[in-house]
């Protein structure tokens, strides 16, 4: 209970300091929103009309500190205010649309990479030395290193312009109404394929490989030359033993994989024209769009913690050491 | 073994299968026929629904102003001329301190009720009572509106201002039987759209797309033949160029690099594209409040320097070509007057730069690098926004120009926002940067040498970022705005056009191409060389009307196309 109660002071001194962050980095950008927002009218704006959607936009020349107040209460009753960029849209629903398909996405992506990339590195760490471990590792690492963008762009063209076994872009076809139907749900898989395939070949090679090295110090444990000696069957042995304690430090990594979802993987999301928050992000900041980089800065930061939270509830679950802390 | 490698792959088997069946079944339906595919200009991922024609700073979709709603009169670049729209003719009286226009009977908003002079007066007073609407300003020249009748409207000067015609003619009219009962137009997203253009009744708006119905009261008899237009949503350059290559967008306005060769050679009987040179000259402006651009010899050495040959090929793949001396783009072309046009300071001249730099005394130092008179190296820094890749490549080359003049140029790359803070407070010697488009050029030669648009350094300029005022332009330009006569007005722009080419306020580099690409697989009647009835590209606001009224599914042409209306 007390390790809880600890660990929740920390969330909460952790998320003001975030959303403060997330107030103040947009700021200290060279330039301001209204000269860029301005710039498309290539100087014809009358300055009246200028002075005017100023306040209209809400940009005020208060204090520093005055905007901090005002922005502080307004995330505390959960009002993220209006977008620059999509006005008059509301920070919230520009969010909440994106939110959706990013979750779907990369959400799902990560899971796929997590389970598939620790379930090889488990496997090429039990057969040391065999074709699975030869191969499979630095296949996947090669591919990592790869730039994002790369993958994205080679996978877009080959299977996507030339070969024509997936669509170009976008969630789901457009000509398809978004309901409950097969028609729509396959439309929608159909569309996340290669972008979630870019992000699984990206980065399954680190969780392979990390997975693998520790599954190999583990298994020079006494407990594990125990477990064999007593005559247990070599899967309970590789997995209840081996894998469950070599688990431990990909699982950290693996919460914090899941927070940064929600940033978006931001050029998989521009190549495929998907439309999930890290597009969003990047409109954000080339618009200079404050009040949309606070919103996405505070649900990513929101994001993190929470996934971390669950990790820290997964590891009182897995070590039971932690819970005497 | 052999059992479980079969097995295997088998798996494997299953899984591709299972995954292309995704694949497949998410393979496009065909579009019904009629329904006109175009894309936006701005690339967005998702959008949001708003057809607010006022508030253009807004996040407003493309149709707004170039399908629901209508301007009194378009302006066509190409033969130069004012096209009748929602009025039918105008008319400036004696000191063109008043101009009318009459407005076309019979026009109806797209739920039925009549459109009349009421109309524009009340779009005009609401621009009056919202300032933020206003953004060009007409309310800082018109004194009074007059409604003259159901269909005559007349627009009171505080002083002659023809220039101010465009503004007039081409401000979008609102319905004032809907637009009264909003509260605040200016966040007023108008989801449900009454407009008086072809496209106007909203049949799908989900995120990455939406459809607009054709206006079942338009008023030109059996327009627009096109059934609906669609746009779908990219999020990059790439992902709309590859549906375009693909077939999958009737109507393009986008930027391609090789276009015959991506393009054009996937289909070459559907596939076409035409880029007229008519959005504004590019320029490299330099700073004339700063040592030594406040020296026209050496702002004239300085483009001597440059080989806009070269800068062409390179940064815009041979779209376009080198700016002339009068630094109109061809969107003035009537204008142009010859003579100027052959003025030889923006020739690649590389020895007559170097002399000329000699001459104004900065002279090479010991280290082959020209100094300035203090005897410090010249080091200038040539600004351009970060991911305008065809402004960064020009840079180079023109940075590589003038090392080879000896000067040592360097380009310097600002994120846009940074860039355009720089560019508007003078905080810079050499930038890049546009110039702005309208039916004559006296606003292109005011922002380029009118001492009314000088403001001090450091202060935030609108235009006239280079800080040039000319007293004989400002005559001429005093003198333009207060002539309709065309005739008269084409002496004093060719008097501006000698003033630019003796002062060089700033250096043209090339006129800028606008973007349009047709797939007439499906439709036919796209504006083309040959049949250049207006500006191709759906970017041009708002030319596109006429495209849009003009556009004809495949085989259901009637014979001729009709005559304008």
């Amino acid at each position: 209970m007390k390790y809880v109660l600890r660990r929740l002071l920390f969330y909460v001194i952790a998320a003001w300091a975030s959303v403060t962050l997330a107030f103040f980095i947009p700021r200290m950008m060279p330039g301001d929103p209204t000269s860029t927002m301005f710039a498309r009218f290539k100087g014809k704006l009358d300055p009246a009309a200028l002075d005017d959607l100023r306040a209209a936009f809400g940009f005020t020349d208060g204090t520093l500190l005055e905007q901090y107040g005002v922005y502080l209460g307004n995330v505390l009753r959960g009002e993220l205010g209006i977008s620059i960029e999509y006005y008059p849209a509301t920070v919230s629903s520009v969010i909440g649309n994106a939110l959706v398909w990013t979750l779907v996405l990369a959400g799902v992506a990560v899971v796929i990479s997590f389970t598939l990339g620790t379930l090889g590195g488990v496997l090429a760490a039990w057969r040391r030395g065999g074709w699975l471990d030869s191969t499979l590792p630095p296949l996947f690492v090669l591919l990592g290193a790869f730039p994002y963008f790369w993958l994205a762009m080679a996978l877009l063209f080959v299977l996507g312009f030339q070969l024509e076994l997936f669509p170009l872009g976008h969630a789901y076809d457009d000509r398809i109404a978004p309901e409950a139907s097969w028609a729509f749900f396959s439309s929608v898989v159909g569309h996340a394929v290669l972008p979630a395939a870019t992000i699984v070949l990206a980065t399954m090679g680190a969780w392979m490989l990390d997975m693998r090295n520790t599954m190999i110090a583990v298994m020079g444990e006494d407990y594990i030359k125990l477990a064999v000696a007593k005559g247990l069957s070599p899967r309970r042995v590789m997995l209840r033993y081996a894998a469950r304690n070599a688990l431990l430090p990909n699982v950290t990594s693996f919460g914090m994989a899941l927070g940064f979802v929600v940033s978006g993987s931001i050029l998989t999301e521009i190549v495929f024209s998907y439309p999930g928050q890290g597009y969003l992000l990047l409109q954000a900041v080339q618009s200079q769009d404050y009040p949309l980089m606070q919103g996405l800065f505070l649900t990513i930061t929101l994001a993190v913690l929470g996934a971390n939270l669950l990790v820290d509830v997964a590891y009182a679950w897995l070590d039971p050491r932690t819970r005497q802390g | 073994m052999i059992a479980v490698q079969t097995r295997w792959k088998a798996l494997a088997a299953l899984a591709l299968c299972g995954l292309s069946v995704f694949g497949c079944s998410a393979e496009r339906s065909e579009l019904p026929p009629g329904v006109l595919v175009i894309t936006e200009g701005e690339q967005t991922a998702a959008f949001i629904r708003n057809f607010n024609p006022l508030a253009e700073v807004g996040d407003v979709r493309w149709a707004a102003t170039r399908a629901i709603y209508e301007p009194m009169m378009i302006f066509e670049p190409i033969e130069g001329e004012w096209l009748p729209w929602l009025a039918t003719g105008s008319a400036w009286n004696e000191d063109a301190t008043q101009v009318s226009f009459t407005l076309r009977e019979g026009v109806k908003w797209s739920d039925g009720e009549a459109f009349d002079a009421d109309d524009v007066r009340f779009t005009f007073e609401l621009l009056r009572e919202t300032p933020a609407l206003d953004l060009r300003g007409v309310w800082s020249h018109i004194e009074a509106i007059e409604v003259r009748g159901s269909h005559e409207i007349a627009f009171t000067f505080a002083a002659p201002h023809v220039p101010g015609f465009s503004d007039l003619a081409h401000q979008p009219i609102v319905a004032e039987h809907v637009w009264s009962k909003v509260e605040d137009p200016i966040s007023f997203a108008n989801e449900e759209p009454v407009g008086t253009g072809p496209f106007t009744e909203v049949r799908t708006f989900q995120t990455q797309v939406y459809e607009l119905g054709k206006n079942p009261h338009y008023w030109q008899p059996g327009r627009p033949a096109v059934d609906a237009i669609r746009f779908p949503a990219f999020a990059s350059n790439d992902q709309a160029s590859l549906a375009l290559v693909r077939g999958e967008i009737d109507w393009a306005g986008y930027f391609v690099p090789v276009i015959d060769r991506t393009f054009v050679a996937r289909n070459p009987e559907h596939h076409h594209y035409w880029f007229p040179l008519l959005d504004g000259t590019v320029f490299l402006y330099a700073n004339t409040e700063l040592e030594p651009y406040d020296d026209v010899a050496v702002r004239k050495a300085i483009s001597r320097a440059i080989d806009r040959e070269m800068v062409v090929k390179v940064a815009m793949h041979g779209y376009t070509r080198p700016a002339d001396a009068t630094g109109l783009s061809d969107a003035y072309a009537r204008w142009r007057d010859p003579e100027v046009a052959k003025g030889d300071w923006v020739k690649h001249d590389p020895d007559k730069a170097g002399a000329a730099l000699d001459a104004a005394g900065l002279v090479r130092g010991s280290d082959g690098w020209r100094t300035l008179p203090d005897g410090s190296r010249w080091r200038p820094q040539i600004n351009v926004p970060a991911g305008f890749s065809d402004w960064v490549r020009a840079g180079q080359v023109m940075a590589a120009n003038l090392q080879a003049v000896g000067i040592d140029a360097r380009l310097k790359t600002y994120d846009f926002g940074a860039w355009f803070d720089k560019l508007q407070r003078g905080d810079f010697g050499l930038s890049l940067g546009w110039t702005e488009v309208d039916p004559t050029p006296y606003g292109f030669y005011r922002n380029m040498m009118s001492p009314a648009t000088v403001v001090p350094l450091e202060e935030s300029a609108p235009v006239n970022w280079h800080r040039y005022g000319s007293a004989e332009a400002e005559a001429a330009l005093a003198d333009m705005a207060s002539v309709a006569d065309e005739d008269r007005q084409r002496a004093l722009v060719v008097r501006l056009q000698q003033i630019f080419s003796e002062e060089a306020p700033a250096i043209p580099l090339f006129p800028g191409p606008l973007w349009a690409e047709f797939n007439t697989e499906r439709f036919t009647g796209f504006p083309t060389r040959e049949n250049a009835y207006a500006s191709p590209s759906p970017n041009a606001i708002p030319q596109a009307l006429l495209v849009l009224t003009r556009v004809e599914p495949r085989g259901s042409s009637t014979a001729q196309p009709e005559p304008r209306p």
